[in-house]
């Protein structure tokens, strides 16, 4: 089995919306493998994300999804081991060239994660904490109010910003974290399981804010929940993994890269429909 | 293969359909026979068929609305509940067009019939149960081919629809036989769309088994 070439920047054109998100692309990613210690995780893989698109990548565990969404704000960089072959272009420009600051990097696209991960800190001081590490003091309380009222956060905390984090809840704590990648105003926000740790009322809370959010940003989400990425993203990565000949291990694959309501109504993959459906494995 | 319940749930689904696809066809066959026959307690059976089909029609409602509930269909499988609930609906169709030409040839029966008129009704009702099966078998299948040649067969019955119709208006001067010309023509126009329910059906295999819905014919066939 090989991996397609899928033309994905023809594809979001396609898929561009009539509001225009889409119309532009953020990522291009060209011929990109990753190894852990020399061992292949994910191999060559090739497409485009769009600009205000919500895009999501499913797949099951091990088919190195995580491990491709960490290659866009090169999160992998810190990981002991880890290499990224390859071409990913930001805006155009090599995201791996040598002159790239992996900071600025990481201001610009913003993550969050599975598990809400607050610092041990005031609510306020969750949000104010990035953008003072970065310089960006000026108007902080407004930057703090604008940021939690993004996150859709502001009406539950605004009377309690001194209050520790760690006291709110758990879909509060990852609307925080939510609130805090936007503090220092990224373009992209990359969001690894976000709602796999949350209640279905939490969750729904995320959904909404990820379409609200993709009206000014660029929003990458990994999700082990089909139905979450069939509910909000405009355009779904398949991964899979394949098992190599020489029986020397096994890496991920991207199998498919459409329209969100291609993959889920007609795949042009079976591995893809088999996945879909629930008939994988 | 997993989801060992949700595919029980889907092979059930079908099977009901195939089972409403059986009466509507007995419901048919009758609706044919009595053209001729005048057999008036056959026609009251046709019209009582009808609660059978429609209850299955029901049945199949409810069971696609428990499905896309719980389990969330997508792709092939999504594809297939849609399916059915339409192909439920176009069977459901036939099955009230049986009941109008049970009851008009009922309401004909103390009247004297045209009998080169009765033999085209028949041949037009005969390949209508061949369309109804046919589509019913191809969808079983997942047969393309033979669901685009219901086409075809659709052609021949509204040939003979038209000529119908143009017997009918060569009797309107012939005293008597107005008002069995009138009853025939809807009776005519029934079987005609059950041709085209059958079509409709046959669409829908290739909507299930290709993923994209195209009209096999367009509004001026």
């Amino acid at each position: 089995m090989t991996t397609p070439r899928i033309d994905s920047g023809k594809l979001g054109q396609l898929a561009a919306t009539p509001d225009g998100r889409g119309a532009e692309t953020v990522f291009t990613v060209k011929d990109l493998s990753v190894t852990y210690s020399g061992n292949l995780a994910l191999n060559d893989v090739t497409l485009d994300i769009q600009k205000n698109f919500v895009t999501a990548f499913i797949g099951p565990s091990g088919c190195g999804k995580s491990t491709f969404i960490r290659c866009f704000n090169r999160m992998n960089d810190l990981v002991p081991g880890a290499a990224v072959n390859g071409e990913v272009l930001y805006h155009d420009r090599d995201l791996y060239g040598a002159n790239v600051d992996p900071v600025e990097v990481r201001r610009r696209i913003g993550m969050v994660f599975q598990k809400p991960n607050p610092f041990p800190k005031s609510i306020y001081d969750n949000i104010a904490f990035g953008p003072r590490i970065l310089k960006m003091t000026k108007d902080m309380d407004e930057r703090v109010e604008q940021s939690l009222r993004h996150a859709a956060l502001w009406d539950e905390v605004k009377d309690r910003l001194k209050e520790n984090a760690l006291g709110l809840s758990g879909g509060q704590q990852q609307r925080l974290c939510i609130a805090r990648a936007l503090a220092v105003e990224p373009d992209v926000i990359l969001m690894d399981e976000p709602a796999s740790a949350l209640d279905p009322i939490s969750t729904s809370r995320i959904e909404d804010l990820i379409h609200e959010l993709k009206t000014e940003y660029t929003i990458v989400i990994v999700t082990h929940n089909m139905q979450q990425a069939a509910r909000v993203a405009d355009m779904t990565a398949f991964f899979s993994v394949e098992l190599r000949e020489d029986g020397s291990g096994r890496h991920g694959v991207l199998v498919e890269y459409d329209q969100t309501t291609k993959v889920f109504t007609n795949p042009g993959d079976k591995r893809t429909e088999d996945y879909v459906t629930g008939r994988f494995g | 293969m997993a989801r060992i319940e949700f595919q029980a749930s889907l092979d059930s689904l079908e099977a009901t359909l195939q089972e409403q696809g059986s009466v509507v066809l007995r419901a048919l066959r009758g609706a044919v026979n009595v053209l001729d026959s005048q057999d008036t307690e056959l026609c009251d059976e046709v019209v009582a068929f009808d609660d059978e089909i429609d209850s299955r029609y029901h049945r199949i409602e409810k069971a696609v609305e428990e499905l896309l509930a719980q389990q969330s269909p997508v792709a092939t499988d999504l594809r297939l509940v849609l399916a059915i609930l339409h192909d439920s609906i176009h069977l459901e169709r036939i099955g009230d067009q049986c009941v109008t030409i049970a009851k008009l040839t009922k309401l004909a029966s103390e009247l004297e019939p045209h009998h080169a008129l009765v033999e085209g009704l028949t041949e037009m009702g005969e390949r209508a149960v061949e369309m109804v099966r046919i589509a019913l078998d191809s969808f079983s299948a997942r047969d393309i081919v033979r669901a685009r040649g219901l086409v075809e067969l659709d052609e021949l019955i509204d040939r003979t629809n038209r000529r119908v119709s143009d017997q009918v208006l060569s009797m309107a001067s012939t005293p008597g036989t107005q008002e069995w010309g009138m009853r025939m023509i809807v009776v005519s126009r029934c079987i005609e769309r059950i041709g085209d329910n059958a079509v409709d059906i046959g669409e829908q295999t290739a909507f299930l088994v290709t993923g994209e819905f195209h009209e096999f014919t367009d509004a001026s066939h």
